[in-house]
């Protein structure tokens, strides 16, 4: 049959050779035998590739990002918990090594976006805007933080009333900690009682005060206790015991994280630096994860950013951590571990940021066979009612595991801040000691919004 | 045994008035709010809180319930950007109110939690024209002959006559006057839950336990008819169904029947939205109830709304 096509494309008074003729067409269209692939229920490394093969082409072809979620989390094993708030020593390394995320301390330099620079200011935070990869910019960082903070309290003046938001501020606490008669706070719950409230009232004020001069907070929906989980994969291990002893499986990770309050807004928020920046390097740790401690269990993988993917308030703006009781500083100093005190901050603030900038880009249709596109940008406020740390986080990358992070130069970052009090004490109605900066810290997050706006 | 606000307004030497008052009309026929934009955002969410909260399928009342008022409230507040006097509001939860008065020889007394109060600084304006007040002397309060209006109520031995908002909050508290009440009911069985009516009446008690704890802090502790009448509002849902009531208080003699008597405005029942579909119902192959929230009823949120910006607009 071949020998038939092949003639009657051949022109009279050619010779026919077995190679290949010129002007003759190309091989025939279809292959002589189907290719040769793995089988799918073997059990050899071929067969595994070919079956998670599938699994990719399976979750690629989803019609809709509900599917995708479904699918991505159906197959449950057990994995580790990752719990944002931790007591565990020198959590945030870990964590940050989990995530592949880099810790750049101070805040963003940030640009014009949030308020016309003053003159003097503006020259110096123009500069800073400038995004620096590589070893400049810690220090770009802490220069333009510094010059950040002057050119922030001249720039803030005219445009943002701090007395204001202060008396704001100070009533809210005012009402929580002494004008309210309320009954005493129940055994080790004293975070529900006064600072909770307390938090609240303030985000919601000044939320909705400033809400005339961001329009973003104007279209934003507000979360009391709201849920937010993510489940990934990272690195590989051999299963230990079991029927599936000696297999080769990846980490499973899940974050199961309940903010005290979010704020979810429609317009995603502008990227910090550049998707492909380098800021500094990922800690490694040659320990398995259940060194930490972290404890592995088997149950529903959750991907999720406090409400279903029909909102359309999909992207996330900030969130307001509240430490619990038994994470507070008193008995760190009791038990001599001072040093631990930021690392709790810290690993709130990378663990639970995260796993909301990772859930929102899942919500987009991104997974780790298809990395992020744009990066994700969210921030966060983590305290304890009297002591606030601020972070940022910017999502580059979502491929994590094993086969993808190879090639993957890519590196999420997380700005963020040692924790400072926000008033000294409150005493006989009156707050002593208020500080003006992490105020106007507050302020700065919540009014930050995409350039058009 | 019978309709609980007719006992309630014996109870408190008050007569009631379908719908809401003027004032509170005006706002609402306002154009100047923007008030269809708003429309929007409402079903949205309603839409949040009935149906996108939970990772699970549905969530249920006692999520949905406060879910929903804190994005209304979420929402009223954010008019603040328009309305700058609209911040010297401050919400207290877990509130405590206890208030004692005399009515007709019967010593009675109201306390508990009362759920959520918003306070402002500045009162609202009363919203009954003096000639309606004056107008009020004509009432009759229906009795209840041969029953006792003191019914279903729990007779108590009482060693201290609490009479305080002014308890609840300290002296020099600057959001001195409470502006409106939010009831939420939201357990999850309906037997738990109060009935329209029984919340209506629950809603007049403690508007009236408030403005009357305000008006003796105000004015001092003896009977008389006020000349600076209070206002108190009071919103109650169980997540679907509102009651808005607008309460005034005109005087604080209550041993008498006669006189000058107490005003309230009540607007009862009004849907939000007819039904929320978390799946779409299918039968026999057909969607007969799709998936959303359906019959929309943004009249009750511009009521809403309105209630909220009284007093500031």
């Amino acid at each position: 049959m071949v020998a038939l096509r092949v003639w009657r494309l051949l022109r009279p008074g050619q010779r026919w050779f077995s190679e290949t003729v010129p002007g003759a067409p190309s091989p025939p269209d279809s292959p002589l035998y189907p290719p040769v692939l793995a089988s799918i229920t073997a059990k050899s490394k071929a067969a595994k590739s070919r079956r998670l093969q599938r699994f990719n082409e399976r979750v690629h072809a989803a019609a809709t990002v509900e599917e995708k979620l479904r699918l991505y989390g159906k197959l449950q094993r057990p994995k580790y918990m990752v719990y944002p708030q931790t007591f565990a020593l020198n959590a945030d390394r870990w964590y940050r090594s989990f995530t592949r995320t880099v810790l750049v301390p101070g805040m963003p330099p940030r640009g014009a976006a949030a308020k016309p620079p003053v003159a003097a200011a503006g020259a110096t935070l123009e500069a800073g805007r400038a995004p620096e990869p590589g070893a400049e910019a810690p220090t770009a960082a802490a220069a333009s933080g510094a010059a950040e903070a002057s050119g922030a309290a001249e720039g803030a003046v005219p445009y943002v009333d701090v007395g204001e938001l202060r008396s704001l501020a100070c009533d809210a606490l005012l009402q929580e900690s002494f004008y309210q008669n309320k009954k005493r706070p129940f055994l080790y719950r004293d975070q529900d009682h006064t600072p909770g409230p307390f938090l609240t009232q303030l985000v919601s004020t000044l939320a909705a005060s400033l809400s005339g001069r961001n329009p973003l907070l104007a279209a934003s929906s507000l979360d009391l206790n709201p849920e937010v989980n993510y489940y990934w994969h990272h690195g590989e291990e051999v299963v230990a015991h079991g029927y599936r002893k000696g297999r080769v499986d990846p980490v499973r990770f899940q974050i199961d994280d309940n903010p005290h309050l979010q704020i979810r807004v429609p317009k995603q928020l502008p990227e910090v630096v550049p998707l492909e920046s380098d800021l500094g390097d990922v800690p490694v740790i040659d320990h398995k994860p259940s060194k930490l401690p972290l404890f592995k269990k088997q149950y529903e993988n959750k991907v999720f950013i406090g409400s279903k993917v029909a909102d359309p308030c999909c992207y996330g703006h900030t969130q307001f951590h509240l430490l619990p009781d038994r994470l507070k500083r008193e008995r760190f100093i009791r038990d001599r571990l001072e040093d631990q005190i930021e690392v709790v901050y810290r690993s709130n603030g990378i663990a639970s940021l995260f796993a909301w900038t990772a859930a929102q880009a899942m919500y987009q249709g991104f997974w780790s066979e298809a990395d992020v596109t744009r990066p994700f940008v969210s921030q966060a406020v983590v305290t304890d009612g009297k002591y606030f740390a601020f972070f940022c986080y910017q999502l580059n990358t979502l491929a994590l595991t094993a086969e993808t992070i190879k090639n993957n130069p890519r590196k999420n970052i997380c700005w963020g801040t040692d924790s400072k009090p926000l008033y000294d004490v409150v005493e006989g109605g009156n707050v002593k000691g208020f500080n003006d900066e992490v105020l106007l810290q507050l302020v700065r997050f919540l009014l930050n919004r995409p350039k058009e706006l | 045994v019978f309709p609980g606000v007719r006992q309630a307004q014996w109870l408190t030497k008050t007569k009631l008035v379908e719908g809401l008052p003027p004032a509170v009309q005006g706002i609402l026929d306002n154009p100047a709010l923007g008030l269809q934009e708003l429309e929007e955002r409402a079903k949205h969410v309603v839409s949040h809180a009935r149906l996108w909260d939970t990772a699970e399928v549905a969530p249920r009342r006692e999520q949905y319930c406060p879910t929903l008022f804190e994005n209304l409230i979420h929402v009223c507040r954010l008019m603040s950007g328009k309305y700058p006097s609209l911040s010297k509001r401050m919400l207290a939860r877990n509130f405590r109110i206890a208030a004692t008065w005399e009515r007709e020889s019967i010593l009675l007394q109201i306390r508990g939690l009362s759920g959520i109060l918003m306070n402002s600084m500045t009162p609202i304006p009363p919203v009954a024209s003096k000639e309606e007040i004056l107008a009020t002397k004509e009432h009759v309060l229906e009795t209840f002959y041969p029953i006792a209006p003191t019914i279903d109520l729990q007779e108590v031995n009482v060693y201290k006559e609490l009479n305080d908002t002014g308890q609840c909050f300290r002296d020099g508290y600057p959001y001195s006057h409470p502006h409106t009440l939010f009831f939420l009911e939201s357990a999850n069985v309906r037997t738990d839950r109060f009935r329209p009516e029984q919340l209506r009446a629950k809603m007049l008690m403690f508007a009236f336990g408030n403005a009357l704890a305000k008006a003796k802090a105000l004015h001092g502790n003896d009977p008389k008819v006020l000349e600076q009448p209070v206002v108190v509002q009071s919103i109650g849902t169980d997540g679907q169904l509102f009651q808005f009531m607008v309460f005034q208080l005109n005087t604080t003699d209550l041993v008498s029947n006669d006189g000058v008597k107490n005003l309230v405005w009540i607007d009862s029942d009004q849907n939000l939205y007819e039904r929320a579909q978390c799946v779409p119902e299918i039968k026999k192959r057909v969607v007969t109830k799709p998936a959303g929230i359906s019959g929309f009823q943004p009249d009750t949120f511009k009521k809403f709304l309105a209630l909220y910006l009284h007093g500031t607009v």
